[in-house]
C-alpha cells in the first residue's frame, strides 16, 4: 500500500513538473496543473522513507528464504537487477533532503530543472524498485 | 526555518556526497558493519562469510553488505554535509547546483557497472 501511494504520487508529480506550464485547463496536462506538484513533496519523502524501511526489514528474509532459492536456480539476472534496486534505493533515500529543499516555497528559490532532474530520478528509482521487486517476488511463485 | 541556506547547503552536500562514498564502499567493499541474518549477528567492519565459517558451508551464514555500505556512505556524507553547512558559505555560491542530480546519475551508472558480473554469469 505504501509502495503503491509512493508510485502514485511521484508520478503525478513527475507528469506535472515534465508537463507544458501552459497546457490547456481541460487538457491531460492541464488537470495534472490543477493540482500544485509542490503539495506531493512531503508525502513523497515520508512515503519514500517508509517504504525503504519496510524494505529494509523484508530484505533480511529475502536474504536467507528467497535469494539462495533463486541462486540455486540460476535466476543471476534477478540477482542483478535487484542489487541494482538496492544501490538506487540507497541513493534515492540520501537526495531526499535536496528534493523536499527544492520544492519548498517559494519555488523561485531554486533551478526548475534541478527540481525537475531530481523529481525524475527519484521517479526512476520508484519505478526501478517497485518493478524488480516484483520480478524477484513473482518469478518462482514466492508469496503464491 | 529548515529550508535555511546551512540547510540547502547541508542537503545538497550529504546527497552528492552520500552518492560518491556509496559508489567507493561498494567497490571497495567497505561495509561499516556486517549483518549475518541466519545467525541474527551484526559485526563491525567488513566480513565474509568464508571468514566464520568453511566455504563450502557459506551458504549457511549469508552475510549482507548493503546496510553497511550504506551506513559507511552515510558516515561519510553526514560529516562532508555539517562541513558544508557550517562553513561553506561563500564556497557554495561557486558551486553549480546541477551537480547535486548529474554526480547521484554518475553514482547510479557506476554502480550498474559495479553490478555487471551478474548478468555475465
Amino acid at each position: 500500500m505504501v509502495a503503491v501511494a509512493l508510485l502514485g504520487a511521484i508520478t503525478h508529480q513527475t507528469l506535472a513538473a515534465w508537463g507544458p506550464a501552459d497546457a490547456r485547463p481541460g487538457s491531460f496536462f492541464g488537470r495534472f496543473r490543477s493540482i500544485r506538484p509542490a503539495s506531493f513533496a512531503n508525502a513523497v519523502v515520508v512515503l519514500y522513507a517508509v517504504s525503504t524501511l519496510l524494505g529494509g526489514i523484508i530484505y533480511l528474509t529475502f536474504r536467507v528464504d528467497v535469494r539462495p532459492e533463486l541462486e540455486r536456480a540460476s535466476h543471476w539476472h534477478v540477482l542483478g537487477f535487484f542489487d541494482l534496486k538496492e544501490h538506487f534505493v540507497a541513493i534515492g533515500l540520501a537526495l531526499l533532503p535536496a528534493y523536499w529543499v527544492c520544492w519548498r516555497p517559494p519555488l523561485a528559490n531554486e533551478p526548475p530543472q534541478t527540481r525537475t532532474a531530481l523529481t525524475s530520478i527519484l521517479a526512476f528509482i520508484i519505478w526501478w524498485g517497485f518493478l524488480c521487486g516484483h520480478v524477484a517476488n513473482n518469478i518462482m511463485g514466492f508469496g503464491s | 526555518m529548515t529550508s535555511s541556506a546551512p540547510f540547502r547547503r547541508f542537503a545538497f552536500a550529504f546527497g552528492t556526497t552520500f552518492a560518491v562514498l556509496y559508489v567507493v564502499a561498494l567497490a571497495k567493499d567497505l561495509a561499516l558493519f556486517t549483518v549475518f541474518p541466519s545467525l541474527g549477528i551484526v559485526l563491525a567492519g567488513t566480513h565474509h562469510s568464508r571468514d566464520i565459517a568453511d566455504p563450502a558451508m557459506g551458504f549457511l551464514a549469508p552475510a549482507m553488505y548493503w546496510y553497511g555500505w550504506a551506513a559507511t556512505a552515510a558516515l561519510g556524507a553526514l560529516i562532508v554535509a555539517l562541513v558544508a553547512a557550517s562553513f561553506a558559505e561563500r564556497l557554495a555560491r561557486y558551486v553549480w547546483p546541477g551537480w547535486i542530480w548529474v554526480i547521484p546519475v554518475l553514482s547510479m551508472i557506476a554502480c550498474v557497472y559495479l553490478t555487471l558480473p551478474w548478468f555475465r554469469l
